[in-house]
């Protein structure tokens, strides 16, 4: 199983050591060997991180092995042109250690299938060349036809290649997003608070993701009718990467999503997860004030991630 | 006067063939070593579903030089403004600001090439305008806390952006190309005014007009800042740097001619014209062709013109240990 860390942002700081604190500790769980960061889009404080890959192509440039995840991210706040090209710009900055996971659309007022065709659109950019997406939110180029074919479409002939310095003022009705990634299909993950995406994801082999604030039994509960969908549908199971968010209490207390114990409790507790669900990924969420406790990211590389491993 | 620097050749275009995923990592050794040289900023350029590869989120590939330099400042440019709402390339920059600890300026164009335009779903024909209500609302989100904004094309009521920056607000500078409209535009909003590659005599004329239009607005002449991008060839005879402005024309006559760069005299976007054209035998001739003293003294007019900063393509070093000194004030 990978491991790796997300974030809680100290409100108190400002943005700068705020952000570097967390900055600090990619750098340090790059050296331990957690395999992946994850980090927030969100609006709610000066501190908060609206664009998390911007963040994230800072962390490429200062880390050399750890993946780099831009999480929770919302469909409404970023054209879905340049959510494909912003994972690819920190993905060719890390050699291909970039991913993305989506917020579930309920949680900021989107309709599901928003994020859906987000989802799929971005896939599409990664893998195709000269596109075209029909589909109730997402429409590329503009002047795509109302006939065309829903979601992603490729030409069916080939006409001579024209290069696009001879393109003129004409605007193709199919394009290609580049650059392409380094990695063949960046990881794509996405929240499933609701059931429509939930069932969509599972269909669709897209990676389910649930977020610290779930509590554990529901966070089982929902992994574990994830997998039984895929499992219904035919689906492949090494073709996901059920990842299983939560806080950690390191000899601590435990609440209804926080996990707590000691090192071995923990590797219990997220292995017997893991038969319950198939969790490929565990993110421990750091609070605020574990932040910059170094001793605590150590203890847990020495002592529950070599055990979830193997 | 200040020098910016590119953070150039994210691209594997078909006249200078490279690998993407090598050139990336080695901007940021690029950008450590441009601050070490003492330039005062690097620049990045945007363009969208280009098939070099073209670098697309400036202020992104400046966030990854931001995370390892200390001192040097990062600026788009161009930014392709009307692609873009205005909060959310205010989200953008004050992204880069916090990781940079205040080190982010906007350099925001108007764009030109129309499938960018219809693959982002926006309007061409607004766009000159859009970019000017754009820095205006950019200008507040990154200088108030809450703000509210009535334009023709953009409103906000009580918005916010997130993070707050460092600086409050961050510089933001209008690039218009070369046409005497933008010259004006930029000046009658007194927005910092950034120059795309003209001759001296060319600039003159533009600078005097962003001025006139400037003054005739209230705006004093601190306000008023121009920077200058200046494409030049160095060589040890007249013959080598003219011999080496020729290497580079592949490359030119395909982003010049292609894409709608050029505009004539009537506005109308010039595309596919040969070398022969009068408007792009005046853009190449704002190449400036010359030896190492030539080109310090071209650049002095320049300084003497009263521009804030030009911006230097070529050989960093060269440039770091044969021009900067000419022009730093100790």
């Amino acid at each position: 199983m990978r491991t790796g860390l997300s974030w809680d942002l100290a409100k108190d700081k400002d943005p700068v050591n705020a952000w570097n604190a967390v900055l600090d500790e990619i750098g340090v769980a790059n050296g331990q060997g957690y395999d992946s960061a994850w980090v927030d889009e969100t609006r709610d404080s000066a501190v908060s991180i609206s664009s998390p890959s911007t963040f994230m192509t800072a962390a490429a440039a200062r880390t050399t092995a750890i993946q780099l995840r831009s999480s929770s991210m919302h469909v409404t706040t970023h054209h879905f042109v340049r959510l494909a090209e912003e994972i690819v710009i920190v993905d060719l900055f890390s050699k291909g250690r970039a991913g993305i996971s989506f917020a579930a659309g309920s949680r900021y007022g989107a309709d599901p299938e928003h994020v859906h065709e987000t989802i799929d659109f971005v896939q599409t950019a990664w893998s195709a060349d000269e596109f075209r997406y029909s589909g109730k939110y997402v429409r590329f180029p503009l002047h795509t036809p109302e006939s065309a074919p829903r979601g992603p479409s490729e030409p069916t002939e080939h006409d001579k290649y024209v290069p696009q310095w001879e393109w003129g003022p004409a605007t193709p009705d199919f394009l290609a997003i580049t650059p392409k990634p380094y990695a063949v299909a960046p990881p794509v993950s996405v929240e499933i608070d609701d059931d429509a995406t939930l069932e969509w994801a599972a269909r669709n082999s897209v990676s389910p993701f649930v977020r610290a604030d779930i509590p554990t039994t529901e966070a089982v509960e929902r992994l574990a009718r994830y997998r039984a969908i895929a499992d219904a549908a035919g689906q492949r199971r090494s073709a996901v990467e059920p990842t299983l968010e939560r806080r950690v209490e390191v000899d601590g207390s435990a609440t209804e999503s926080t996990l707590a114990g000691s090192s071995e409790d923990l590797v219990n507790m997220v292995r017997t997860i893991k038969t319950q669900t198939g969790i490929s990924h565990f993110v421990w969420r750091r609070t605020a004030e574990q932040t910059g406790r170094t001793d605590l990211l150590l203890k847990f590389a020495g002592e529950v991630q070599p055990m979830l491993q193997a | 006067m200040k020098f910016w620097t590119g953070a150039g050749g994210l691209s594997k275009s078909r006249v200078f063939p490279s690998s993407l995923p090598a050139r990336y990592p080695s901007v940021v050794e690029e950008a450590k070593l441009a601050d070490e040289l003492g330039f005062d900023a690097i620049t990045c350029p945007e363009h969208h579903m280009m098939y070099d590869g073209f670098v697309t989120t400036p202020l992104q590939v400046l966030a990854a030089a931001a995370a390892v330099t200390t001192n040097i400042k990062f600026i788009p440019g161009a930014m392709l403004q009307p692609l873009y709402d205005p909060l959310e390339a205010a989200e953008y920059a004050a992204t880069l600001d916090v990781i940079s600890n205040g080190r982010a300026m906007m350099g925001l164009g108007v764009g030109y090439r129309p499938y960018e335009f219809d693959a982002f779903g926006y309007a061409k024909k607004t766009r000159g305008a859009r970019t000017t209500e754009a820095i205006q609302a950019i200008r507040l989100a990154t200088s108030q806390k809450k703000f509210s904004f009535e334009g023709k094309h953009y409103h906000y009521e009580d918005a916010s952006i997130y993070p707050q920056p460092v600086q409050n607000p961050i510089p933001t500078w209008y690039l218009g190309g070369t046409s005497e409209i933008a010259a004006r535009r930029a000046g009658r909003n007194g927005f910092p005014y950034w120059l795309a590659n003209s001759s001296f005599e060319r600039t003159e004329v533009m600078v005097n007009e962003y001025r006139k239009a400037g003054h005739e607005a209230g705006f004093t002449d601190d306000q008023l800042m121009v920077a200058c991008h200046k494409d030049v060839c160095i060589g040890q005879t007249m013959k080598e740097a003219e011999e080496l402005k020729e290497l580079r024309l592949d490359n030119y006559d395909e982003h010049i001619l292609g894409y709608g760069y050029l505009v004539d005299e009537d506005g109308q976007h010039i595309y596919g014209a040969g070398r022969d054209h009068p408007i792009y035998r005046r853009f190449m001739s704002s190449i400036f062709c010359g030896t190492l003293d030539l080109v310090i003294e071209e650049l002095k007019r320049y300084e003497a013109l009263g521009v804030h900063a030009v911006t230097a393509s070529g050989n960093k070093k060269f440039w770091a240990e044969n021009i900067l000194p000419e022009f730093r004030e100790d």
